[in-house]
């Protein structure tokens, strides 16, 4: 019989669910907001219905992210650091270094064969070295966020952008913008900018290939590529980067049970019981 | 201006030991002693810094210290400091200036302001001192500014800088060749401040005390480094979180009996607590090392968060302001000023030789080597505080350094083919990122997140190695 694990990452903008069996049987991918504890709720159905199985059958449940004290049906919370150390291990045995860019902090983790982290470093002081920059950045140029790589791929005479400040930056872009500097240019500056910034972050670690980038920002080719360009060493992407968090902390999941029936030890679960959604 | 400011109460931390938690108490009636004094009017009172080896000096004239670092300190640790910290702004200083100095310069215009203290003042407040006694060091440049600033509000307050520089590290050049230099350069240094002690107190030096009261200090310095070279034993016995009280009396107590019985009665306790095996942790799993950066005063019961992880902190960089007397080589003298001179060199240039003999070390990376091996430690904290660049700015870099030399005991793990690969151990390392007093830099969800992944992180390097 298939034994099933889920893993819940609960980030600052969005919320990811992985359901577990021989492989990937569903993912889903929804936005966080204020009520932490009914996304959590709410991704973990969809994500059920999706893998067609009842709640009862998941073995054991991980929670990682920001959030994952708010996922009330959680055997264990896990932090980030492990599971995508876990997660981006188990889709690239080969990496040793990853970059977390999310919504509202960066991160980059040195991980040792086993897939076991090493060394962490962690920007969450400023949104200037996150996916929030991008954000901001591109609802100034009027541009939707999932145009905003492949436009600066177009650019020609990426222009400087001198402010790390997420808000000043606003302000030099929208500035530039009136001088006619053209969007793909601006959004290559900003590309630069915003990397420049994370890889003299990564750099305080000793940076080894592979390095594997994940999270909102490995979305974006534009930043992908500024990036690479900045540390000069290639960047490998997964397929579904948003979701490597959530995967890792359902591999950290199968990993306790199977740990646990090894050592013949009791598996302590929650009941499984989703709370009831109620709109507000 | 926010002059109501005080934060909700949070949870007091928890000492290890009872040394530690007698400190507070003490330290409150230091400060009701200091306003008495003011009152009574018999004793002059100096604003001044630590880490300067002038306490003999003060004490020896009777003169009281008033150690404005401590008292920011404690509005930070009493989360009462934003009010203060936003006067000195509203006077026109920046936020990213040494957020001490901008708490103790808009305490001072208040108080001043006033005539009496601010209200509702953490510990009764800071006493109105006669005199300020200043000392850049070499780069704390607030340490010589901050009370220029504040006399602006006390204009007949008079200030002495005392300057003690010290020879910078060369790996190519020997310190020694030209230290003669720097020791006849600080004894004038010394003797001016007496002079201005004399002057300032109408009385002369009494130098057959001042002798008395050097002693008592070497044999305190002596001492703490016996104590807490106590804190090796596994499990350790006393962590950093004490060590940030027990600081109190290295920094603010030297030259006193009391400061040389507080660490008698330390030693004891530790002892005893070794001998039954008890730990500062009760199942003792990593041992870190806070390996430099002033701490968040507000934030110390992350210390207890650590402990709740199983993490103790035999050692830190920080306040540790002693190195054993019996390691230097100090030339015999007479005269106490030249042996405090003396002192002054040997311990800023204790780490040279040692750091001399390694490749690209450096004195602050060879002392962290050094306790790394002496007190087993697995992974190094620091914390960087934005508003002290004089000290937290060399940081990161220490760390890297350390990376490039530091080569720990190689560890075989096991890759995902099953077949082993040798590594080295590593030395993880976490940066917290706030501040010394200033709150509003401080993230509790956050720094505990950090935290949280770091003792995830030990926690998969002590498998890898059993494995």
């Amino acid at each position: 019989m298939t034994a099933y694990f889920a893993g819940i990452d609960v980030g600052s903008t969005m919320t990811k669910a992985v359901i577990l069996g021989n492989g990937i049987i569903a993912s889903v991918i929804g936005p966080t907001g204020p009520e932490q504890r009914r996304l959590a709720n709410k991704v973990m159905e969809e994500a059920l219905n999706k893998a067609g199985i009842p709640f009862g059958s998941i073995t054991y449940i991980v929670s990682t992210g920001y959030g994952r004290i708010n996922v009330p049906f959680a055997d264990k919370q896990v932090t980030e650091i492990t599971c995508h150390a876990k997660g981006i291990s188990s889709l690239f045995p080969e990496a040793k270094t990853i970059i977390d860019i999310g919504g509202q902090d960066c991160k980059a983790i040195k991980i040792n064969a086993g897939g076991r982290p090493n060394d962490f470093i962690m920007n969450d002081k400023c949104a200037a070295g996150s996916g929030r920059f991008i954000e901001v950045i591109a609802d100034t140029l009027g541009i939707r966020l999932d145009e905003v790589g492949g436009l600066s791929l177009q650019a020609k005479n990426p222009a400087k952008i001198s402010n790390i400040c997420t808000i000043w930056a606003q302000q030099e872009v929208a500035t530039r913008l009136s001088e006619g500097v053209p969007i793909p240019d601006l959004l290559a500056g900003v590309h630069q900018s915003l990397a420049d910034r994370i890889s003299r972050m990564v750099n305080r670690l000793r940076v080894e290939e592979a390095i594997v980038l994940t999270g909102g920002g490995g979305k974006n080719k534009g930043l992908v590529k500024a990036l690479s360009e900045q540390l000069g060493h290639e960047i490998l992407v997964p397929e579904e980067p948003l979701i490597t968090g959530a995967l890792g902390a359902a591999l950290v999941g199968r990993e306790i049970a199977e740990n646990a029936r090894k050592e013949n030890m009791l598996l302590e679960t929650k009941e499984r019981i989703l709370e009831e959604i109620q709109i507000l | 201006m926010a002059e109501e400011h005080k934060d909700k109460k949070h949870e007091k931390r928890r000492t290890a030991t009872q040394a530690a938690a007698f400190i507070t108490p003490m330290v409150k009636e230091f400060f009701k002693d200091t306003l008495r004094t003011r009152a009574e009017g018999k004793q002059k009172l100096a604003y001044t810094f630590i880490c300067c080896h002038h306490e003999e000096i003060l004490r020896a004239m009777d003169i009281l210290p008033l150690w404005t670092e401590n008292f920011a300190g404690i509005c930070g640790a009493k989360r009462d400091a934003e009010r203060f910290l936003q006067r000195a702004e509203s006077l026109g200083l920046s936020r990213s200036l040494c957020t001490y100095a901008l708490c103790g310069i808009g305490f001072d215009q208040w108080r001043e302001e006033l005539g009496e203290m601010p209200p509702d003042a953490p510990w009764g407040g800071q006493a109105r001192p006669d005199f300020m006694i200043s000392s850049g060091q070499i780069l704390c440049d607030p340490r010589s500014k901050w009370y220029q600033a504040s006399q602006q509000f006390m204009p007949d307050v008079p200030i002495y800088n005392i300057d003690l520089p010290y020879p910078l590290y060369d790996q190519k050049r020997d310190h020694r060749k030209v230290w003669g230099y720097y020791h006849k350069y600080i004894v004038a240094q010394l003797r001016g401040l007496v002079a201005f002690c004399e002057e300032q107190t109408s009385k002369k030096m009494d130098y057959d005390r001042l002798s008395e009261l050097v002693d008592l200090t070497d044999r305190t310095w002596n001492l703490i480094h016996e104590t807490y070279e106590l804190r090796r034993a596994v499990p350790t016995p006393m962590g950093t979180g004490d060590a940030m009280n027990t600081m109190v009396p290295i920094n603010f107590w030297m030259a006193t009996q009391k400061a040389y019985d507080f660490f008698i009665e330390l030693k004891k306790e530790l002892e005893e607590k070794i001998a039954k095996g008890e730990g500062e942790v009760e199942d003792e799993r990593y041992r870190l090392m806070w390996g430099g950066g002033l701490p968040s005063w507000f934030a110390l019961n992350d210390f207890n968060y650590f402990n709740g992880k199983g993490a103790s902190f035999p050692v830190e960089t920080t306040y540790r302001s002693v190195v054993p007397l019996y390691e230097m080589d100090i030339p015999k003298t007479k005269d106490p000023i030249e042996h405090i001179a003396w002192r002054w060199l040997w311990y800023w240039t204790f780490w040279y030789e040692k750091a001399r003999k390694r490749p690209e070390s450096e004195p602050d990376v060879e002392r962290l080597i050094t306790w790394i091996e002496d007190y087993k430690i697995d992974g190094i904290v620091m914390h960087e505080a934005f508003s002290c660049r004089t000290w937290h700015v060399g940081l990161i870099w220490q760390l890297h350094q350390l990376g490039k030399i530091y080569k720990p005991i190689p560890v075989l793990t096991l890759g995902k083919d099953g077949k082993k690969e040798k590594t080295y151990r590593g030395l993880p390392s976490l940066i917290l990122e706030s501040d010394i007093i200033d709150i509003t830099s401080y993230s509790e969800v956050d720094t505990r997140n950090k935290i949280d992944a770091f003792i995830e992180t030990l926690e998969s390097i002590r498998q890898s190695k059993a494995a």
